[in-house]
């Protein structure tokens, strides 16, 4: 028995010679002779000749001049892949899609029709009607108290706030303590439901809204009220949808509002490009003050010659690399 | 999307594993029948190792003694981690759990992983810990089915453990995986020994900004990926170099390289099979045994593609109208319960590609639901796209997959499978017709048919106790990300995959703890940790001693000549049967939980809840 126990060790070193030493080192010496661009990997300098990024990990865009990439489970941190684990029976997939679709979905007939719907959507929540019932915050946090809890939890700034409304509503929070025996001490996300409902009858058609400054070196975070913007055009975009079920809208490409498995897609469909194409075509036009259809042309032309697809469009359809289309732009048309 | 963009992949996949499985086989019953005569360097090894001839006890004692020192050996490369070179990053130690479950994963040929390579472990672990154990676990897995096949055929002595394992690793893993690294090295996957790169990104602060306001970079973690990633796929092991394993763009850049990436995992599982016939000189038999393999997977893969590729995700989807059903519940006045769906409004998304959520653009619109379903077929367990967010009854191909255990399966566990279930369908179609059951000639007795029931039982009592257990109490609620019957089989899959040995998994269960003094770990991951490490460690390795056991009894047995009356083993007729046997054994007794999970969360409402 002390044989195989002799032979057991040997086979270890051997196997780890063998395994962890020979075969990674030549697998290494190839890589870096042959193939050194890929092996310590595909990155891409800028004009500066600095490294921006890997030609394989997508990188955030949020400025209009540039195509952005998919959404990223993982907030686009390359040391850390990830998707975003929901289902489809989750709201939570639902709400992410709906606050994508807001600002940029389009009526597609009717006498608005190619007009966004985002004006609509914001006239609709300062009406503060919901399923004919007033108070659409003090609905939302009600029927989504998940959402409500995340949006607490999301920023210090938000619980800060919701810290300083506690103090400032001491009636509120005993209250709730008497209802939910089981939290005697109640912190800021536990109290965003009642928060948002006392938020909706002291401030119908208004929600919250968090601007980040810089200020002598620090960024400073405040709150404020706001009757319009974004945040609401996302936030209540399925809200909206739900009262208007029957409306035709017009179609966004799936890949603009799903996130990748890896968090990290490099990637957008062409259908996608094409969606973006005309955003980063005004925007460009409007910076460098040329006519928008002229460079609408010429972006269209990088988009194609960018394109690629799988097995040659055997497997599957168009793509478009995101970084290297953008670092285009910037190199043609200048950085924004 | 056209017809040939769907199917082109998987059929291709198909076709050229099963190409390349014949002359892949015989060159591996030639390397295990030791009739090749290595050059003398690599003979001077094989003489160190060997220590003669072994019986069946033998060898499975010299099987666990290595495992243990496996287990030793990894454990301790994990828990130095702080102290071992390549680790510019200052990453300090696991959870000791997580350790625990995080060795006995990989020693399994498991890989479950309750960890995420890139964020936890230094590129000394990756090496030292994850390939050396990508490479030796399955080594380990084809050599106990060689044991097996001598035992079978009545050899004087079932081999050398030692001497096979060295084989496997050097004559056939090796260089396989050197060609494989190669590849994929050529499509974009790192080779390096370096650890990141920081980059300031082109739209300078779209990462956000610090508390001074300046912009944040971006770390690009690089490292010996390729050579990783090849015996990760041809050792059926499936464990990433980062956490979202083969969908990372390096892990697997291109369509090209998900090609090569989801081949590599299939090309030994179906050469194994042929092996099988080869060495035991019955290559019609194994022939039938591969088209009944090869049936279940391309049903999997159909379903998977299928409910997946072909369907818009029903989430974004809407139901115009309200409806109502009435169950029967004893619960509620009158007996009968209102259950209603409410109307939902549809959502403007473009879903002609299918559900692309947890989907990547670059390998081909079938590309993630086909290697979902291959993965769990071969017991591989790498993924390339997410499993969580599947279309619900999509999810059940993987899930199939692990059920079954025996469509082609892993390394050589995935053969053995197939044999306990051979003999339990020889030995009913024998009841069926009151004749002596026999296979390759010998008599199937009681003592065969307990081992072989003890391999068959000890799979759905692994998967279902654990996965009730937790589905039960606070330890599976706490760690669930999605609500309702997908709860549920969340806690399922991560049962399913540890016993089946696979890997894959529900990736929003919470069951990483993380680094020993993270900040805010799972809340049950240390009771997921040491669940599943005692379901992987019982799921491995009794299904190895029980049908050693049996074909050492089997094979001690003497031959009976052919007579009119014996099955033939290399009929259709008993591909029939032989399918028969897996789809109502191992099938049916998953049925029910199928049910609870997936096909609820199908017909249920969507969305489930707030």
């Amino acid at each position: 028995m002390m044989k195989y126990l002799s032979k057991s060790i040997l086979l270890l070193i051997f196997g780890v010679a063998v395994t962890c030493i020979v075969y990674p080192l030549v697998l290494w010496v190839i890589g870096q002779t042959l193939f050194p661009f890929q092996s310590n990997g595909s990155m891409l300098k800028g004009p500066d000749g600095k490294y921006v990024g890997s030609k394989l990990i997508a990188q955030p865009f949020t400025k209009d001049e540039y195509f952005q990439p998919r959404p990223s489970a993982a907030s686009y941190d390359a040391s850390a892949s990830a998707s975003s684990a929901l289902a489809a029976s989750n709201y939570g997939l639902r709400d992410r899609v709906g606050r994508s679709l807001g600002p940029v979905v389009k009526y597609k007939s009717g006498p608005k029709a190619g007009q966004l719907v985002a004006p609509d959507v914001e006239s609709w929540f300062s009406a503060d009607k919901y399923q004919a019932k007033p108070g659409i915050v003090g609905q939302w946090a009600d029927q989504h108290n998940s959402l409500a809890q995340a949006w607490v939890k999301t920023d210090d700034a938000h619980g800060a706030y919701v810290d300083d409304w506690t103090k400032a509503n001491p009636k509120i929070v005993a209250q709730f303590i008497k209802d939910n025996p089981t939290t005697p001490e109640p912190k800021a996300p536990d109290l965003a439901v009642v928060f948002f409902k006392d938020f909706s009858e002291k401030h119908p058609g208004k929600f919250l809204t968090a601007t980040t400054k810089t200020e002598g070196g620090k960024s400073v975070t405040t709150i404020d009220v706001i009757d319009s913007g974004s945040d609401i055009q996302s936030t209540f975009f399925l809200m909206w949808r739900e009262d208007h079920p029957d409306v035709e809208l017009q179609d966004v490409p799936g890949d603009y509002v799903t996130a990748s498995a890896s968090g990290l897609d490099p990637h957008i469909s062409m259908e996608n490009a094409q969606f973006q194409l005309e955003r980063v075509a005004s925007k460009r036009a409007e910076d460098l003050k040329r006519e928008p259809a002229q460079i609408q042309k010429e972006i269209e032309g990088i988009l194609q010659e960018n394109a690629s697809a799988p097995w040659g469009g055997l497997a599957g359809e168009k793509f478009i690399n995101v970084l290297e289309v953008n670092l285009e732009l910037d190199k043609r048309y200048g950085t924004p | 999307m056209t017809f040939i963009q769907v199917w082109l992949l998987p059929i291709a996949l198909l076709v050229t594993s099963t190409v390349v499985a014949f002359p892949l086989s015989r060159y591996m019953a030639w390397i295990m029948d030791g009739k090749y005569r290595p050059p003398g360097v690599f003979r001077w090894f094989e003489q160190r190792l060997d220590s003669g001839g072994q019986n069946w006890k033998q060898y499975l004692f010299s099987l666990l003694t290595f495992n243990t020192l496996m287990f030793v050996f990894g454990f301790l490369v994990l828990a130095l981690q702080p102290y071992t070179p390549l680790n510019p990053r200052g990453l300090t130690m696991l959870a000791p759990s997580t350790i625990l479950s995080s060795v006995v994963s990989f020693m399994t040929n498991t890989d479950l992983q309750h960890y995420s390579g890139d964020q936890h472990l230094s590129n000394f672990s990756q090496i030292f810990f994850g390939i050396f154990n990508l490479f030796l676990s399955a080594a380990i897995g084809l050599a106990a089915l060689t044991a097996i096949i001598r035992a079978l055929r009545s050899d004087s002595s079932v081999g050398n453990f030692f001497v096979d394992i060295w084989r496997v690793l050097v004559y056939m893993f090796v260089p396989a995986a050197l060609i494989f690294g190669l590849i994929f090295i050529t499509q974009g996957s790192p080779m390096t020994f370096q650890t990141s790169h920081d980059v300031t990104t082109v739209e300078a602060g779209a990462m956000g900004t610090t508390d001074t306001g300046e912009a944040k970079t971006q770390t690009v973690i690089v490292g010996p990926v390729a050579a990783f990633e090849s015996m990760k796929m041809l050792g059926t092991n499936g464990g990433g170099f980062y956490g979202m394993n083969s969908a990372h763009p390096f892990e697997n850049p291109t369509g090209l390289s998900n090609f090569f990436n989801t081949l590599a995992m299939m090309v030994f599982p179906f050469a194994l099979v042929f092996m099988f016939g080869r060495m035991l000189n019955r290559f019609r038999h194994s022939l039938v045994i591969f088209v009944v393999m090869f049936i279940m997977m391309a049903g999997t893969i159909g379903w998977s593609v299928y409910f997946d590729t072909l369907k818009p995700n029903p989430g974004l989807t809407g139901q115009a109208v309200e409806q109502k059903f009435e169950v029967p519940s004893a619960a509620s006045p009158g007996g009968k319960l209102t259950v209603s769906m409410p109307a939902v409004a549809s959502l403007p998304v473009e879903q002609h590609q299918g559900n692309l959520e947890g989907k990547e653009m670059r390998f081909g619109v079938s590309a993630g639901a086909t290697f979902d379903a291959l993965t769990t077929d071969v017991t591989c367990g790498a993924v390339n796209a997410e499993e969580d967010s599947l279309n619900p009854v999509a999810a059940l191909a993987p899930l199939a997959g692990m059920w079954l255990n025996c469509v082609y399966g892993g390394k050589g566990v995935g053969m053995i499978n197939m044999l306990t279930f051979i003999i339990v369908g020889i030995f009913i179609a024998g009841m069926m017709v009151g004749r002596t059951p026999e296979y390759l000639g010998k008599k199937i007795g009681a003592r065969e048919v307990t081992f072989a029931m003890i391999a068959i039982l000890v799979h759905p009592v692994l998967i279902l106790l654990p996965t009730g257990l937790f589905a039960a109490t606070s330890w599976g609620l706490a760690a669930i990300s999605n609500p309702g019957a997908h709860g549920f089989t969340q806690i399922l899959y991560q049962f399913s995959s540890a016993t089946a040995n696979n890997g894959s998994a529900f990736d929003g269960l919470g069951v990483t703890y993380g680094f020993w003094n993270a900040a805010s770990p799972g809340p049950s991951a240390v009771a997921f940790d040491i669940a599943a490490a005692l379901s992987m460690l019982f799921g491995r390795f009794l299904p190895i001693v029980a049908p050693m056991a049996m074909a050492a009894s089997l094979g001690a047995k003497k031959s009976s000549p052919f007579g009119l009356g014996t099955l033939r083993d290399d009929s259709v007729t008993f591909g029939f049967l032989l399918f028969g046997t897996v789809i109502i054994i191992a099938g049916l007794l998953f049925l029910p939980v199928a049910v609870l999970g997936p096909v609820a969360e199908h017909f249920g409402p969507m969305p489930f809840g707030g």
